[in-house]
């Protein structure tokens, strides 16, 4: 009896789960704060180092540091600096704990570093999640120099991230979305789960950069098949 | 022995005769304005004396006061009734209720109606119902009514609390213009309301403070605290991030601070909570962002709604620790697409078969839905967080569609009378 025919995402999630499952185990280092996303833990050798200014940039970056918000709130509080564009069921879907989140809104770029700066200071938060504003170098500095102080991490969050920011910044991702992925077809009778999230390691302080890793960035489904 | 003051008409004075009475016994239950009692145990003299004394005690508050004695609360209650300067001797309880009305026990109008309709109207014929069926057809709130038409009371005397004013201030020694010498004179008063808050053994909860300005304006402020403390240094903290963004448009001549919600001492503490934040640093950490930011550090709550915009509200930050669960949603190594919201604007759309095939100028890739939201309100819904995000929108139903451009900005879009908008972007 012929053996039935393997549909290619299935082989495609088959030969992941065996990735992951053949992969070494990421170990703790110390001074490293883990994230709650194992692919990106190996991408930055283990995690990110604490009290650094970590930027991210591109298309999907407000999804990676929403994963980043969820990991943390399991173990500390985490400030976010509203723009007006959050959206707390989406951080809620992605696993963050509401309770834990401290929303400061600052919509303009001064109350936005007046608010981080006492944030940081105050050291009652290990993760500060900002919206990117137009900010001198001088203040960048001083931002990462609170952020090393408190060994809090700051997330900046950036369509592209700037000159001055990307001096400061210990951690610099870029991020882009690859590929769409979707329930059903289109219309009435589909949904756009997703996408897949491409995330690439533009500079990482005394380490060498490069490499890139893949995820899946996918609204709750329940055993929908994507596209 | 106890004493029943019972007060008819206004009692607006109703503290201060409870600190005169204080005078005659210092244990005095405060059941009600209007009623307490006195425990004479252990005070000199009799029945009558103490009574006269208890008028004594009242006269300025010209009022008419009823009071009489008796072994028990219902027993000294029962003689105010009758008659005023009246004592019930132990044991004569029984013969003093039986005549008295039902209303003396205060219990439900509505069930002394019920009585009436049963042909209960007196003490005396509550009492002489057997306990037992009376009970089970009235409840076990009955069993006490029972006993108290019987001159059985075992209700226990409770003595009210005496409230301790800790406050300081500074008047009339020269005058502030510059920040320091303000926070110097408030350490000072802190000193002494710590001082003052350690020798009582109580913690407080929240601070009044009153500056009276060189122009005859006093200015307060509320400084609540995130946990009762008596801890000088944070109370300080506190102050000082409630004032940072302060100006005051003359000169400091005098401040007042006085400590509120006073609690018993201690503070709590918990083991293993390293990684939990401290409520008293957060506190002064929201001050501070308030000052500085003028508006509130919120929380946020979901709840259920059809609209995206009116799906989440804000409250104030509440700096109680929270209990250490594990968020649930994701499984951890997951991540979801997050729709930032965008100020609605309207953007041209250009259909083909009945969906959007351009928005602006982008080609549209891949188009999901429509799905229909009615603007009928969501069950235990209310008013929306942002109004400004949704308005104009409150008349009519709306069609949402997430598009993917050309572009590959992942969008949310949707249509409403003849007009499109654009409601926010997954990112």
């Amino acid at each position: 009896m012929a053996a039935p025919a393997i549909l290619p995402d299935r082989r495609e999630r088959f030969e992941l789960l065996k990735a992951e499952l053949s992969a070494k185990p990421v170990r703790p280092v110390e001074g490293l704060i883990r994230t709650a996303l194992p692919e990106l833990d190996r991408l930055l050798g283990g995690g990110f180092s604490a009290g650094t200014i970590v930027a991210l940039e591109g298309k999907g970056c407000w999804s990676l540091a929403a994963g980043l918000t969820a990991g943390m709130t399991r173990r500390s509080l985490v400030a976010i600096l509203d723009d007006g564009g959050l959206y707390p069921p989406a951080l809620v879907e992605a696993g963050a704990s509401l309770e834990r989140i401290l929303i400061v809104p600052a919509r303009k770029a001064l109350s936005t570093a007046r608010a981080a700066d006492i944030l940081l200071r105050s050291r009652i938060c290990r993760m500060v999640l900002m919206p990117a504003v137009a900010l001198r170098d001088a203040i960048w500095e001083r931002l990462a120099q609170l952020a090393h102080r408190s060994g809090a991490l700051l997330i900046v969050v950036a369509e592209r991230v700037g000159a001055a920011l990307s001096a400061a910044a210990g951690v610099c991702l870029r991020c882009s979305q690859e590929r769409i992925l979707m329930h059903g077809r289109h219309g009435l009778w589909g949904t756009v789960a997703g996408f897949e999230l491409c995330v690439g390691v533009r500079k990482q302080n005394h380490k060498v950069t490069g490499g890139t890793v893949y995820m899946r960035v996918v609204k709750e489904t329940q055993n929908v098949t994507l596209r | 022995m106890l004493l029943c003051v019972s007060v008819t008409g206004e009692t607006v004075l109703w503290e201060e005769m409870l600190d005169a009475l204080d005078a005659v016994s210092p244990l005095v239950d405060d059941v009600r304005p209007g009623l307490a009692f006195l425990d004479m145990h252990g005070i000199s003299g009799r029945a009558q004396q103490w009574i006269a004394q208890a008028r004594g005690a009242l006269e300025r508050f010209e009022c008419s006061v009823r009071i009489a004695a008796g072994a028990t609360k219902i027993a000294a209650q029962a003689a105010a009734y009758v008659a005023d300067g009246a004592v019930c001797e132990r044991g004569a309880e029984g013969a003093l209720l039986s005549p008295l009305p039902l209303t003396l026990l205060e219990i439900d109008p509505a069930i002394i109606e019920r009585l009436r309709l049963l042909g209960i109207e007196r003490l005396g014929e509550l009492a002489r119902l057997p306990h037992g069926p009376f009970v089970r057809r009235f409840g076990p709130s009955a069993g006490s009514w029972h006993e108290l038409a019987r001159g059985i009371d075992r209700r226990p005397f409770v003595p009210r609390g005496h409230a301790i004013a800790i406050e300081a201030s500074i008047f009339g020694e020269g005058r502030a213009s510059d920040e320091a010498q303000v926070f110097f004179a408030l350490r000072m008063l802190l000193a002494r309301i710590c001082a003052d808050l350690e020798c009582c053994g109580k913690c407080a909860g929240a601070l009044h403070l009153a500056i009276e300005l060189e122009d005859g304006d006093v200015c307060h402020f509320d400084v609540p605290l995130a946990m009762p403390t008596a801890h000088e240094r944070t109370i300080f903290e506190m102050l000082r991030a409630k004032l940072e963004s302060v100006t005051f448009g003359a000169a400091i001549v005098g401040v007042r601070l006085q400590a509120l919600r006073l609690e018993e001492g201690g503070e709590v503490q918990a083991l293993f909570c390293a990684d939990d934040f401290d409520p008293q640093r957060v506190a002064v950490t929201i001050a501070r962002l308030e000052a500085a930011l003028g508006a509130g550090v919120a929380r946020a709550k979901t709840r259920d709604a059809h609209r995206l915009e009116e799906r989440f509200t804000y409250e104030p930050f509440n700096t109680c620790r929270p209990d250490r669960v594990v968020p649930s949603g994701a499984s951890g190594s997951g991540l979801v697409p997050q729709l930032r919201l965008l100020e609605v604007r309207e953007v041209p759309v250009q259909l083909r078969r009945g969906e959007p095939a351009m928005v602006g100028r982008q080609a549209v890739r891949q188009c999901t839905g429509p799905w229909r939201i009615e603007d009928r309100p969501y069950p235990a819904s209310s008013q929306s967080c942002h109004p400004e995000q949704s308005r104009g929108t409150r008349d009519e139903g709306r069609d949402e569609y997430d598009v993917v451009l050309e572009d590959g900005t992942f969008a949310r879009i949707y249509h409403q009378g003849s007009h499109w908008y654009l409601r926010g972007v997954y990112e």
